[in-house]
């Protein structure tokens, strides 16, 4: 049977789907949903949804084991076929919402869904727009593999088939002596007692996937933008975006009555040197900061403590740290990943942050042939750490997607979580 | 210590020695670093050599686009750097 390396990264996904089934949380679904100003062409789409399962056996593909070697692989069956795109007419009250929580449920219109894709376009028909809602599973791609599908997706093409991934090739002990400096972070972080960190006793909320979506205007988007820019110049968003959310976390912990000298924080970075034709490869890794919560009280203040503490964490190595130490774990039996990936999510609410920032689809105005105005991405997140928020910027619009288990985040802490995100941004 | 010489073959050097970037071909001065993989990661350790070999210390705010299109144009924003600095 063709079987193709695992990344470390997908072994991290891989423990942490398997940590959520195993704790009742189900499989790790995400929805990134495009809104569409006309109707998609039918044939175009397909074409390319074809394409993309044909050139990927990665779609049908199992996370295995090899007795030689002790090594993951994605085993797979060759080629798969690619399931029919569903097309539905809406009215004008369809409710997006919900139709997106289902699908983050892994169900379509009460149906599980049984395919890692599962691509769905909704007519509007009253005005004529389209939205299409791609649901994919979180443990086959990550936030910039479903940007580098899209962009398969937008339009076919004549691209050739992905090359095969790097498995790693060090010996543990010189992992081990890399991955130290983050071994090293994660005890400090258990020492200091970090708010988000998850306390016995604490409660923790295992129920539905729920999210909400802060929809800026055109004009806000352009005002954080303005303030982006300034603080950050054109490369660094993601200091911007963590330090809104950090903010906004620490509103949240405030709002509890709960107060702590450091707050955990889970930058996602871009694993290097990973082809931009890998999309099922997973490109991202994390990289934990300990922000100073007394210095969190401004957004330019907020901004500035980030931007020096991932400094300081790529002068002590920590990103190949993290990489070393996903190579060390791979070498574990997933079950024994759990507590790892337990620790890496600490936090009642919050620790684990993602952000899929930079631009979807850059350079694209429309998707199958039609004029694309938002795109966004919603995942499912696992408890611990039971919320996440996740940047997106397509055309200069900015939209944050709020994602937790029911029962995680009240109405009112939703309410003061968005009030301080609405006010960084665009206040 | 003496201030090290900023000139784009001085900032390839850097480029590379310090594996900011890993291409597969030479860089020239005109070469698009964009293309060669200089993403966010790779910018921050960038500015973290800048300031370690060239003793400048570049704000994020300043780091546009054209500036850091080519080790040229690098080498020609630092360059200007340091002497408005002297």
């Amino acid at each position: 049977m063709p079987t193709f390396p695992a990344t470390t990264v997908d072994f991290f996904l891989a423990g942490l789907e398997s940590f959520m089934v195993r704790s009742g949380q189900g499989t790790h679904w995400a929805v990134t949903a495009l809104w569409l100003a006309g109707k998609p062409d039918a044939a175009a789409l397909n074409q390319a949804w074809e394409q993309v399962h044909a050139r990927h056996p990665m779609l049908g593909a199992r996370l295995r084991r090899k007795w030689r070697g002790w090594r993951l692989v994605w085993e797979t069956d060759g080629p798969v076929s690619a399931p029919p795109i569903s097309w539905h007419a809406l009215s004008g009250e369809a409710d997006e919402t919900a139709l997106i929580r289902e699908r983050l449920r892994g169900l379509t219109f009460g149906q599980a869904i049984m395919t890692p894709l599962h691509l769905e376009v909704f007519a509007d028909t009253t005005t004529g727009k389209h939205l299409v809602l791609l649901t994919w599973r979180h443990a086959l791609m990550d936030g910039t593999g479903v940007n580098l599908l899209l962009e398969k997706l937008a339009a076919p093409s004549d691209a050739s088939p992905p090359p095969v991934p790097e498995p790693p090739q060090e010996s543990p002990a010189l992992l081990y002596k890399r991955a130290r400096p983050l071994m090293n972070r994660l005890h400090a972080m258990t020492r200091a007692g970090c708010l988000s960190a998850w306390a016995q006793g604490m409660p923790q909320a295992g129920g539905e996937p729920e999210f909400h979506l802060i929809q800026l205007s055109a004009e806000q988007s352009s005002r954080a933008v303005e303030k982006l820019r300034r603080l950050c110049g054109e490369f660094f968003q993601m200091p911007f975006y963590a330090a809104v959310a950090t903010r906004a976390l620490r509103r949240l912990h405030e709002s509890h009555g709960w107060t702590s000298p450091e707050i955990h924080l889970h930058l996602p970075t871009q694993v290097r040197n990973r082809s931009r034709d890998l999309v099922f490869g997973n490109h991202m890794g994390t990289l934990p900061l300990f922000l100073q919560s007394n210095a969190l009280d401004t957004l330019d203040a907020a901004v500035a403590h980030v931007q020096q503490c991932y400094k300081d964490a790529l002068k002590q190595g920590l990103p190949q740290a993290s990489e070393a130490l996903m190579a060390l774990a791979c070498r574990m039996p997933v079950r024994w990943f759990i507590p790892m990936v337990r620790l890496q999510n600490r936090g009642q609410i919050c620790s684990l942050f993602h952000s899929h920032t930079g631009a979807f689809l850059p350079g694209r105005t429309d998707f199958a042939g039609a004029a694309l105005e938002n795109v966004c991405t919603i995942p499912s997140v696992s408890s611990p750490p039971g919320l996440g928020l996740f940047f997106s910027d397509y055309a200069g619009k900015i939209t944050v997607a709020a994602a937790w288990r029911s029962g995680g985040l009240h109405s009112e802490e939703l309410r003061v979580l968005t009030a301080s995100i609405f006010a960084d941004l665009a206040g | 210590m003496p201030k090290a010489p900023i000139t784009p073959d001085s900032v390839i050097e850097l480029l590379t020695s310090e594996h900011i970037l890993e291409p597969q071909e030479p860089i020239a001065p005109d070469t698009d670093l964009f293309t060669l993989g200089l993403d966010s990661m790779a910018m921050m350790q960038l500015l973290l050599q800048i300031e370690e070999r060239f003793r400048l210390s570049v704000s994020p705010a300043e780091m546009t686009r054209d500036r850091f299109a080519t080790a040229g144009a690098l080498a020609s924003f630092l360059g200007e750097k340091r002497r408005l600095a002297a």
